[in-house]
Formats: structure tokens, sequence, C-alpha cells
């Protein structure tokens, strides 16, 4: 820890702090444009000399480059490294363009600040500038090389950090060009944190080009609800209209970056097609008349029924005040208990796996950068949690090892060893797993019960084809330092997540650090466990409702289509309500077929409390106060030649306050905290970890991994599975995002392929679907043979789907 | 073959004895250089094959293809042993004559030995002949002797006894001390004490260590570490396997442009002759060490000789420096200890652990100790690689050797260490060969490029010249460098095409402080050079070309007016014959004139007016 004299101010850092980062601790930003914290030093631009005046280096040096040493007595005002800064920078101002005004990146543009504060006002050069041709990157970057300042900020980025080849740097001397070998979308699902790298405007968001100076945006710190592990964003919104996602930096979660899907999600917030009015029978209504019809007619059915003829359906996309609104309203006035998914198999599994979870036990997402093995079972990080594929490419750039057991084929930015194993054998797979850290040759003080019990195991457990290869990798996971285990909760059955906890408890007595991670199906999944009723399931719900004993529906901010298979009796459960409430703030499949609609705020309106995939608990301000975007009232003219007292499509209310209606009718949001504090019996603040009750720390059941799979063992496994791209209900309305998504697609191994008779390339039409469906076929020998893996797509006919399954299995 | 040993080397040493000594036939030492090859050595080789079928003398006639001979400028070279009798550009239609005359007939080929331009003569034998009499080959000691693509040749010279004791008799310690009583210094340029780098990475404790090999060789103008790959690969094999020892590497890897075909192949069958012989590979002479080398080619950017974008560039990335330190010798390739040096600072040593330090020290200066290599190019009449010792004076390296400026022109200055160094003019040229005191003069030792420049060269055209090569080259990392080169040779350009304004040679100077000052590596820091030593000995003439919109040396085409001087004019009509659109107007008595409207302002007219006369 040495001390150093900074500007006359002693600052004490850790070893291998560069001093640019010590004056930082100051307050003292010395101009830097191709230092970044996350990318580390490479000494490009040169325009961060300082003086070293006392101390081991002497004279002026990058201080990017130096390592702080005890004793160093650093001026940044040293006139020669001053003198130096200025002719450096007046040098990358040479061959700008000067197009400030008409730059997305004017007035958050790193050049303009260290241009001015670089003492380089003047221009002298009079002669031509070089110029560059730029690329179409695709729908989410704009491209305007002429700004380039050499910084190689984003070929670094996207190459070295990211582990994607399409973008990076050519040529040499004063023709280096970043970009793509050819004009192209961009491959990588992290490409849009290049805007926020880009120091000065070669790459902006393209979405939100010419809409606003950051300073006329209203900004607010937010969180990302587009998959569970709830990176930081910074929304910008203007005219009433979120327009904008900036990574916003989280020292725990996602570090400096975001992915694609978070920054480019927001577009539902706005969509011309938002339901912005209450409806009564399909017809407009006032949100009074909506409301208090909603509650008479539910105070009229629970006279008839009591109050098990109500049942309340959530969602994961809900802020925890709804969700704890929703189990007050439960345990109030005695309704159903609220349900948070219509799909069941992910919800035994995440209750599973959050009952494995404890206060020592679970790991941060930054954290998996610093593991030296990390071993995914079930999980494909870049489709279920994009962020969690780029932690786990820093953990393998710094040697680590990953290793994937899934059935589906897991592609990763980074090398990493995947054993193929079909989804019924994973938890046999990880029984193995725990058979190999157990070897002989490990000393593990176990009593004589624990012995039993993996005495037991090592009997039960049945052999699978890659018995062996998981042995191995059982037993190297022993002599890792700081092993993380990953396990995903929609692809593996119950037991995995228990006995990964298994796995973990066992290695953690040899290893100084290790922990687990489960991604979990949405936003905010984890808080519908800590608040709802955990263990709520949907299929007893539906069973009621078609039995006609519950006549009332309340569907809080959920597609139960998207959510539960078989569209058909789902609609004609739906159909035999009497009553059908729905609120929401996107338009779906159930909107339409409510008898009362209340419509919601967004995020951005309503803000909230999340708690992410670790339990998390993270807080969204609000940053608009909702209604029509002024450039869509105005149809692009300000101000809108509409004048009236209330602003246009301004009805919706947050969706706990309906809730609430129901209940106490309080009009301000809920503290959540105390909730959380009854349900989880410990204090917890913002930004902090809950930590659950430790709920079953019981030896994890192992009949699966004795018992064969179910079917004959030459069977057929549909996976539908989240893409990064049209899978996830709100980012899913995004049409830049629309374009990135694939066609949808099923992905064979090439033995299942042949036994099918198809072909690569070849279009599979599924009969009768509505909207008509069709499905290409792409081989992947990575895949678990017999695995059908489809992307969980939004809209998609999927009883069509299995119906068109069930009709190959029969052959 | 298995296992080398000493006693095998020293068995296909006595086994060549008379091949070396050339007593037991005649060989015919035919220069097989990149240099001679261009200028059609191949066919003569042909021809003297065929000659020599004719006359039946197959059985007592070797023809041996060695490398560079290093007189380069009177290639095709043949050289005729026993007697060293040196012939000089031969042609296909000579090598019957040659058979015949000298061979069958025992007399040499007058016509085609050497003459001397200032003695007027003829000298037949080699090592009298100027150009080699004042040379100290070390290591080039087998130039033009051994064929380099038969490793016996090179064992017969002694060749790998210092690998052998290296690896047999020496500890690491041993090796660095004599390396350091050697005194050498890096040949790459920076003059880097070759025993100390070795013994920094000697101390780096790792796993893995790695010996590398520069060949990349990007001065223009300098061929000296190609011609000593061309010529003796497994001296440069040997070095480094010794370094490897000294170090405990076990890997190397030669990197080598891959403009050099003819070095990458005999590079590549020495590798295969050395791991047949046991000399590379596993457990060399039984020593239980270990050592192998492999060839990786570069791609010809400059900037990839310098040590840091080498390493990145072997291990498949960008080419682009990187900030030292770290230095190599503690985080190199991969990141593990790695030492780099010069081909031939590698060739150097197998001599210098054979024959002790100290007997490499017995020459040279006080700093600069054993002999360097230079190729010398340009306005010198002997064009070609040379070895001298260290303190030779770069006088006698011109005159002496390099035979004086052509054409009767005055010595203007030389150019030396390439695009990084910078010009040493008349006044200075009895500086001796030394690190230090060739840097007291503005220049740099550099690699050994020797570029010599007479009257007509403009010193601002000169500068403009490296400057384009350097900002070509940049890598594009570093602002300074990138961004600064390029804008002194805008300045450069301006100057040149007349439009000079007051306040360039300032700007140009500023723009020099900066980019020293904060460029990244070596290739920035030194990039101003050639602007700076030219200004600091003929800033008249970048004055001159500014105020008086007058290039001096009449080189700088849009400061000439392409007139005809009347007075100076001696109506010899040099010019008008020489025009080759003629442009020139002249008869017999009468002064010349130019047609400006025909003339396409190629600059013939300059060149042969030997009065001075046109401007
Ligand atoms: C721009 C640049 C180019 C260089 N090119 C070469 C080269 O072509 N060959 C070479 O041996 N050294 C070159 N060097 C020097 C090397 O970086 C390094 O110092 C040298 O190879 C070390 O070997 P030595 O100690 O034997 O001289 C270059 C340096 C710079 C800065
Ligand atoms: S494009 Fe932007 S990030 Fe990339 S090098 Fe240029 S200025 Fe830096
Ligand atoms: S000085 Fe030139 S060559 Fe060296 S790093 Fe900078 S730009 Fe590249
Ligand atoms: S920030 Fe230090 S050189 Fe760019």
């Amino acid at each position: 820890m040495p001390t150093l004299t900074i500007d006359n101010r002693p600052v004490t850092v850790p070893d291998g702090t560069k001093v640019i980062t010590a004056a930082e601790q100051l307050g003292i930003m010395i101009p830097r444009f191709c230092y970044h914290p996350a990318l580390g030093s490479v000494g490009a631009c040169r325009v961060c000399a300082v003086g070293f005046k006392e101390g081991p280096i002497k004279g002026v040096e990058m201080s990017c480059m130096v390592d702080a040493q005890e004793g160093m007595v650093v001026a940044t005002d040293d006139p020669d490294a001053v003198d130096l800064r200025k002719h450096v920078i007046e040098l990358l101002m040479l061959h700008h363009p000067h197009d400030c005004p008409v730059c997305d990146e004017g007035g958050h543009c790193l050049l303009q600040d260290m241009t001015i504060s670089g003492g380089h006002g003047r221009r002298r050069y009079a002669g031509a500038k070089r110029t560059h041709l730029d690329q179409d990157l695709g729908p989410l970057v704009q491209h305007e090389m002429n700004r380039c300042i050499q910084c190689y900020r984003c070929s670094r980025f996207y190459q070295q950090f990211c582990g994607y080849r399409d973008l990076g740097v050519t040529g040499i001397g004063t023709r280096v060009y970043f970009g793509r070998s050819e004009p192209g979308t961009l491959e990588s699902p992290f490409s849009g944190n290049l805007t926020d790298i880009c120091p000065t405007g070669v790459y902006t968001d393209k979405p939100s080009r010419f809409y606003g100076r950051r300073w006329d945006y209203e900004r607010a710190p937010s969180v990302c609800i587009h998959c569970s592990l709830g990176c930081s964003l910074t929304v910008s919104a203007r005219y009433r209209k979120a327009v904008r996602h900036e990574a916003r930096f989280n020292a725990q979660v996602n570090g400096h970056f975001i992915c694609d899907r978070g920054r480019y999600a927001y577009a539902y917030a706005s969509q011309p097609e938002r339901p912005r009015d209450a409806l009564i029978a399909g017809r407009p209504a006032t949100l009074a008349q909506a409301a208090t019809q909603m509650s008479e007619r539910l105070a009229a059915i629970e006279k008839g029924t009591g109050p098990d003829g109500i049942a309340l359906m959530g969602s994961a996309r809900s802020s925890l005040e709804t969700q704890a609104l929703l189990a007050r309203l439960h345990s109030e006035k005695g309704w159903r208990t609220p349900c948070f998914s219509a799909d069941d198999a992910a919800t035994r599994v995440v209750s599973s796996a959050l009952n494995t979870l404890n206060a020592t036990n679970t790991i941060a997402l930054t954290e998996i950068e610093g593991a030296d093995t990390v071993l995914l079972v079930g999980a494909d990080p870049i489709g279920e949690a994009p962020m969690l594929a780029l932690a786990l490419r820093q953990a393998q750039r710094d040697g680590s090892r990953i290793i994937t057991v899934d059935p589906r084929p897991v592609t990763l930015p980074c090398a990493h060893d995947h054993i193929a194993v079909s989804g019924d054998d994973l938890a046999t797979a990880v029984a193995h797993l725990i058979i190999g850290a157990l070897e002989p040759s490990r000393e593990i003080a176990l009593d004589a019960d624990q012995q039993d019990r993996f005495k037991t195991l090592k009997q039960e457990t049945r052999d699978i084809p890659a018995a062996a290869e998981l042995r191995a990798i059982g037993h190297a996971l022993t002599t890792a330092w700081r092993p993380a285990f990953v396990c995903g909760t929609t692809v593996p059955d119950p037991d995995v997540p228990p006995l990964m906890g298994l796995l973990q408890a066992l290695v953690q007595t040899s290893c100084m650090w290790s922990g687990l991670f489960f991604p979990l199906p949405g936003a905010n999944t984890f808080g519908a466990h800590c608040l709802g009723g955990s263990d709520a399931l949907f299929e007893p719900l539906l069973a009621a409702v078609e039995a006609g004993q519950v006549k009332a529906l309340v569907v809080v901010e959920n597609d139960l289509f998207s959510e539960y298979p078989d569209q058909q009796r789902l609609a004609a459960a739906l159909e035999s309500l009497e009553l059908l409430v729905v609120m929401d703030c996107v338009p779906s499949a159930i909107t339409a077929r409510a008898d009362i609609f209340l419509p919601t705020q967004t995020i951005y309106e309503a803000g909230g409390h999340y708690l992410n995939n670790e339990g998390r608990l993270q807080v969204a301000t609000p940053v608009i106060a909702g209604g029509l975007s002024i450039m869509d009232t105005g149809g692009g003219n300000h101000p809108p030649r509409e004048f009236r007292e209330d602003i246009p499509g301004g009805t919706p209310r947050p969706a706990w306050q309906y809730v609430a209606g129901l209940a106490t009718g309080e009009t301000d949001p809920p503290d959540v905290k105390p909730l959380l504090d009854e349900a989880l019996t410990a204090g917890v603040a913002d930004g902090e970890r809950v930590s659950l009750p430790s709920a079953s720390r019981e030896w994890p059941s192992i009949e699966r991994i004795g018992a064969g799979p179910e079917g004959d063992a030459g069977g057929l496994t549909l996976i539908e599975s989240a893409a990064t791209f049209g899978s996830e209900p709100l980012a899913a309305f995004s049409t830049v995002l629309a374009e990135l998504t694939p066609l949808f697609g099923v992905t064979v191994h090439s033995e299942t392929a042949q036994r099918l008779g198809w072909r690569a390339g070849d279009r599979i039409v599924i009969p009768d679907s509505a909207p008509a469906l069709e499905v290409v076929v792409t081989l992947d020998d990575r895949a678990a043979p017999g695995v059908l893996l489809v992307p969980r797509r939004i809209g998609i006919d999927r009883t069509a789907l299995r119906r068109y399954m069930a009709h190959l299995l029969a052959e | 073959m298995g296992r080398m040993t000493v006693a095998e080397l020293e068995r296909i040493k006595t086994e060549h004895a008379e091949r070396m000594a050339f007593t037991d036939k005649t060989y015919l030492l035919l220069c097989g250089g990149t240099g001679c090859h261009a200028t059609g050595s191949l066919k003569v080789k042909d021809a003297l094959l065929d000659a020599l079928e004719q006359a039946e003398l197959g059985a007592t006639v070797d023809v041996i293809e060695t490398g560079c001979n290093g007189f380069c400028a009177m290639g095709p070279i043949l050289v005729v042993h026993p007697g060293d009798i040196f012939y000089q550009k031969l042609k296909v239609k000579d090598m019957a004559e040659v058979v015949q005359s000298h061979l069958v007939e025992g007399k040499p080929v007058e016509r085609l030995l050497y003459k001397d331009p200032a003695a007027k003569k003829r000298i037949p034998v080699q090592s009298d002949i100027p150009f080699f009499a004042h040379q100290m080959p070390r290591a080039l000691r087998n130039k033009g002797i051994i064929d380099p693509e038969q490793i016996d040749d090179y064992i017969a010279r002694d060749g790998y006894r210092g690998a052998a004791r290296a690896l047999l008799e020496l500890g690491p310690d041993d090796i660095i001390e004599e390396m350091k009583i050697s005194g050498m210094r890096g040949r790459g340029g920076a003059g880097f004490p070759t025993g100390m780098k070795w013994a920094f990475a000697k101390a780096s404790p790792s796993d893995l260590k790695y010996v590398l090999c520069n060949a990349d060789e990007g001065d223009p103008g300098a061929f000296m570490d190609r011609s000593i790959l061309e010529a003796d690969p497994h001296a440069v094999l040997e070095g480094m396997v010794i370094a490897a020892k000294a170090i405990d590497a076990h890997k190397g890897y030669i990197y080598a442009r891959t403009e050099y075909p003819l070095a990458i192949k005999r590079l590549d069958l020495a590798i295969r002759q050395a791991t047949e012989y046991g000399l590379l590979g596993e457990d060399i002479f039984g020593s239980g060490f270990g050592f192998e080398i492999e060839i990786y080619q570069g791609a010809g950017a400059f900037v990839c000789g310098e040590e840091t974008a080498l390493m990145r560039s072997i291990e498949g990335r960008r080419g682009m420096p990187r900030p030292r330190p770290p230095f190599p010798a503690h985080k190199g390739l991969w990141e593990k200890p790695t030492i780099l040096n010069n081909v031939e600072t590698f060739a150097n040593v197998p001599q210098i652990v054979r024959k002790g330090g100290a007997w490499y020290a017995s020459v040279g200066t006080d700093t600069s100790k054993g002999t360097k290599v230079f190729a010398i190019s340009g306005d010198v009449n002997n064009i070609g690689l040379v070895e001298v010792p260290m303190g030779t004076s770069l006088r006698s390296i011109i005159y002496d050797i390099g035979g004086g400026i052509p054409k009767k022109r005055k010595f203007k200055a030389v150019q030396l260490g390439g695009p990084s160094g910078g010009c040493v003019p008349e006044a200075h040229l009895d500086t001796p060969v030394d690190f230090e005191a060739i840097a007291k003069v503005g220049a740099i030792m550099g690699s050994g490029g020797v570029i010599v420049m007479d009257e007509n060269t403009c010193m601002v055209d000169m500068a403009r010249f490296f400057m384009d090569f350097i900002q070509e080259e940049s890598c594009g990392k570093c602002t300074p460098c990138r961004e600064g080169t390029r804008r002194q040779l805008q300045i450069l350009e301006k100057i040149c095409n007349g439009d000079g304004e007051p306040g360039d040679i300032d700007t140009l100077e500023a723009l020099s402080d900066t980019i020293r000052e904060t460029a990244l590596c070596g290739l920035g820091q030194t990039g101003p050079n050639p602007v700076l030593s030219t200004l600091r000995y003929f800033r008249d003439e970048f004055e001159a070309h500014i105020h008086e919109k007058r290039c001096p040396a009449k080189r700088c085409v849009s400061l000439l007016s392409f007139e005809v001087d009347t007075e100076k004019c001696t109506k010899c009509g040099a010019c008008y014959r020489a025009c080759p659109v003629d442009a020139v107007e002249w008869k017999k008595k009468e002064l010349a004139r130019i047609d400006l409207e025909k003339c396409i302002q190629c600059m013939t007219c300059f060149d042969k007016c030997r009065f001075d006369a046109i401007y």
C-alpha cells in the first residue's frame, strides 16, 4: 500500500494501482483517452503525461503506465507535462472534422472536454484532413470514423474484452481504421457498449440519433429488467419518452457494461400499441369506472364463492412493490395465494435453487471474473443472462477453465470445454461430478452419516456416456482455488441445483473461495420467491378454473400465453371465468380477453425495487411522469396543438396502486423494506443482498440420478430456451432488436437429424399453426443427441409446435 | 545420425580439412547471395557447370555456391581457390573462357578481374583488393568460403564447438561472464550489453523462457543480417543454443521477414540439418539440455523489428509495441522471460564462447568492442557488405573500403542508422565507429546501414525521404508518432515544394520535441532524428528553401527553373544529347536552351551538365 503525493496531497493506494487511478481517488481527473479501468493501460494516446518530481521515477511520464510507488511526488500541473499534453491534443485534433454541432456525442464527449482542459483552443493546422469511409454497422450503432482519435478502446473492448472478431483495427500509421472488414451488422451482443466507451463520436447510439444533447435528457439511475442479473443502467428520456439506456457502473453486478438486449429494450414503453386506457369489456372507460367495477364484481364473486373463488397471478417482471401487495392481498383478503409464473417446471427448479442459496454460498456476477474454474450446468449465458458470458470471458482471459454441461450446444465468447448431456441426465451428471470430487485421493472429513450417503450416491448413480469425463472434472475441481458453480433454472430439473449446492459445499472444504450462481428466468423471480407463494403452481390454479372453483382471475403484468405451452387449454379456461382482470403496460394475447383492463405504468414512470438473481435489492428511479410523448401527440410539432388539463395518455398507474386499491386503497408506494424484513426476517439495504432463510439444508433428493430418462432411450426432447433476442417479453417489442433476431429455427445433433430425415437448412412447415410457423433446421454436434432446441419466442404457436413434436415421437 | 559428440565434430572437421584449405581440388566459389542472384548468378552457374562438363573437369573441380561475398556491386562474383582469384561482373558467355583459360590453361582471364579505379590496374587476388584488405571478418568469417547449405562445411570451420563448450563445460553464469568480458553490445541498434541482457533473463524465474532472434531488418538500405543468414546460418543457430543454455530456455524463434526467401530457405535447411545431427532438439551433446528453434515469418512492417511488437507478432497479434517496463527479460513472449538479440549479435556468440571473451575484446575501442558489419550504399564506388574493427574511422570505411565518391563529385554527408539515425558531415568524418562517439555527432551506430550522399543530395529532400518512411511505418498506436511524424512530413514536403514559410523550422523543432518526449517506442522517439540532424548540420539549406526559394543541391523540382545559365554554359551539348524528349535546343558552339513546353522535368540534363550551368 504505497503512499504518494499528487498535487501536494497524499494518497495511499493498493499495490499495482496506476498513478492515473490514484489521482482519481483524490478527485483529480488526469486527461486520458486510451486508458479505461475495464480495459487497462496501453499507453497509446499519450495525453495523461504528468511530471514526476521526487521518488523512484523522475521526469515526464504517462500516468496510466506507471504504478504508484512509495514516496512518489507527482505534479499534474508540471509545465513540461502541461505543454506536452497540449501538443498531443493538438495532434489528435488535426484531422477531427469539427462537426460537433451534428455529433450525438456532443455534450458528453471526452474529446471535447479534454481539448479544452488540455489547453488546445486554437487551431493552427490549415492543411487537408485525412478522411475515412464510414460503415453501416447495423441497427444499433452509428459509425463516423472521421472523429476517431485512435485510442484503441473499441478494438480492445470488442476483441479482447468481449471475444468477438468482426470489429477491430486495420492499417498502420495514419491509415489505422476501426471497423469491420466490410460493412455489416455487428455480431457481438455487447456491441452497444462501443457507444459508451468510445471517447468521441465514432460510435453513437443509433436508435436515439439526433434526439437530444445529454443535458436535454431527463436522466435517472435504473435497473435493467430484461434478465435476472439486474445490471445497473442510466435511463435517458426526453419529451416523455425513454430513448436511451447506458451502462451504469456497478462493482458487484455488471461492472462498466451491459448487453444489447438491456440497452435497446426500452421501446415497449413508448410503442404506439401500448395500452394507455382502461377498458371494460374491450370498450374504453375511465380509470375510476374500471376500478370501481373491478372492486364491485370481485366483491360479488367473493360473496358467492368465498375468497377461494378469486385467484391472483403476478409475474417476474413486476416490481417488488407490486409483488408484495399481491401477496398482502392474499393474506388480508384470503384470496388464493398469488402465483407468479405459468411455467411450473421453472418454478419448481427456481424454488429448489433458491432453497440451496444462503448467505455464505452466494456469489455476485463480478466475483465470477475472479474464479479459476467455472462449472456451468444447464445454463446458456448468452441467451439467459448475457452479461454472465462476459464475466466468464474475463475469468477465462485470466486463465480460468470454463466447463459447460448442457443438452444445448452452449456457445460462449471464450474457450470452454463442453460436455453434451441430455436434459434428463443433468442430475446424474452432477452426481458423477460429486463422485469424481470424492475420489480416494481426496481427503474430505466425512462423518459416518455422510459417508453412508455418499456410498448410496455412488451405488445409485447410473452410468451415462460422459461419466468418466465428468468424474475427471469433478476430481479436478478439488484442486481449484477459486471455483464457481453456475446452474440454470429453466433446463435442468429441480434436483440439479441442490446437487450443485452439495458439490460446492464439498469443494469448499479444500479451496480458498467458491460459490453458487443461479441465473433465474425473470428479472424479479427472486422477489416472487421471497414475497409471493414461492410454491404456488399454475397447473392447480388452471385446474381450479376449469373445475369452476375459481371464478375470477386477476392477472398482473403477465402474458400467460407466452409462458403456458397449451394455448387452447388456457384460452378455454380463461373463457370459462366469470371475471378476468388484466393489468399491464404492453399489449398481449391476454389483454385482449380481459373483462376489465387497467393500464399500468412502466419502470420509467413507476420506478420500483427488484431483487436480482443473487438476491441483491436494487432500485429503479422514475425518469418520466408518464403520458404520450410530445413527439407523438404533436405529430412532431411542439407544443402539441391539443389543449387539455391532463397529460394525454397519462392514465396508467403503477400496478401496485391498483392492487392496493383492492385492499387498503393506499396511494403512496409501499415501503418494500419492512415487507422484505417480514418475509425474510432480516434487514436489507439498497444494493445489498437479502439472505434467504436457510429453508431446506437437507440432503438433496437422488431419485433422478438413478432412474433412467423418461420414455424410451431414443426419445426426442423439445427444449425451448431463452435466446439473446426475441425471448424476453418486454425487449421483444423493440423493433431494432427484432432486426437482430434470427429466423426461428431448430438446432439438432446430426444423428438426430438423420433419424428424422432432416438436413441443414431444411424448412419445416408446422402443420395447423397460427400464425403459420416455419422452422429452419440447423445442425450442431455439440448438442446432446435427441434434443430439439428452439428459442423461446413470443407470439409463436407453441401448441402446434408441441403437437408436431408429439407426432414425430409417435413415428 | 544419432547424438553428436565433440569427437564426431572433430572427425567431420578432419574429413573436410583439405576442402577448407582448398588443397585437394580446385574450388570455384560462386556467390549465391541475393545480390548476385539478382544480377544473374544462377544462370552463370549453369553456364559454368556446362563448361566444366565439356572440359571434363568434373572430378578435379568443385563448384560451391556460397553466401553473400560482400562486394555486391561487382556481382556475379566467382572466387577461384587455390589462389584466391577474384572474378567480377560475370556473364553467361564468359564462363567457357574462364574454364578454358584459367582451369585448363592456368591463365586467369585478365579482363574479368577486379580493376582498381585509383591505381587503374587489375588486382587478381581477392585479399589484395582494398575493399577486402581493410576488413576484419568475424561475424562474416565463413562468408564466401563455406557452402551455407552444408552443415559439415560449418563444422569443418570449428562450428558448434562453442555450443559444445557451453553445454558441456560451462555453467550459465560462466557463459554470461564470457559475454560480459567480450564487451559485446547488441548489434540491432541500441547497443545494449548482451551479457547484461542475458543475466537479467537468467535471473527471472519462470517455467518457460524464450530466445528470439531478430531477423526483421527493416532499415532501408540495410542487408547485413540477410547476408549473414544467407552465408552462415548455423552461426546464428549456434549462438541461440548458447544463449538458451545461459538463460535456461528450451524454445527459440527466429523472426525473419518474408521478403528474405533465400535466408529463410537456408535457415530452414540449417535447422533441419542441425536437428538431424542432434545439435538442436533434445539432449544436445548428451548434456541433458534441449533446445528447438522455429522460424516465424514477419509480414514486413518496420515496427515489428521493435522488440515488444515483434513478440506480439509472434503471438499472432497485431504487431504493436507496448511500453516498457516490464522488460522482455521479465515479461516477453507470452509474458514469459525472453531475450531478443539481433542476427549479427548471435553470429558472434559462438566464437566468443569458443575463443573467450578476451579474444573478442582484443579489438575495438574502450566502450565498443569487436567488429561491426556495415552495409554501404548510396553515392559510393564500392557498394557492399563490410566488417571492420570498432574504432575504424568513417572516412576509412567510405574511402579505403568504399572507394570514395563516384563521378568525381564531392562528399556531402553519410547517413548512419537508417531512418532512426542521423547524418554526419565531412567535418566529422574522422569519427571512429564507436557507439558513444557516433552518438556525440548526432547519429547512431544503428544496425549498420551506411548511406553515402554526394554534393548533389538535397538534405531537406533527404529528411523528407526518411520522414516519409517513418510516418508510413508508424504502427499508428501512439498519437505523437502517428500524427506528429505525418505533420513533419507535410511541412518538409511544403518546404521542398517551395511553399515554406518563416515559422516552419520552429514548428518542425517543436514537433520534434513533442514526438521525442511522448512517443511510446523507439520508432517514434527517434522518428524526428532525420529532421534534427539535418537541421543541425544543414540548417542553411532549409533556410535557402524557405527564404530564397532555392534548392542549393538542385534536387527539389519545384524550386528549379530548368533554364541554362548563359555565363556558365560551355556549349558542350551534353544536355542536348541526354534529354530523352528533345527539349534541349543546341547547336555546335552555341548556348543550350531548354524548351519548357517540351521539358518533363526529369532532371537528366542536371546530372549530365558538368559545369553546373542548368538551374
Ligand atoms: C522501430 C524499431 C525497429 C527495429 N528493427 C530492428 C531490426 O530490424 N532488427 C534488429 O535486430 N533490431 C531492431 N530493432 C531493435 C530491437 O528492438 C532490439 O533492440 C534488438 O533486436 C535487440 O537485439 P540486440 O541487443 O542484439 O541489438 C528495432 C527497434 C525499433 C525501435
Ligand atoms: S473509434 Fe473511438 S474507441 Fe475506437 S479508437 Fe477511435 S476514438 Fe477510440
Ligand atoms: S512510436 Fe510510432 S511505432 Fe511506436 S508505438 Fe507509437 S505509433 Fe507505434
Ligand atoms: S491514457 Fe495514458 S497514454 Fe492514453
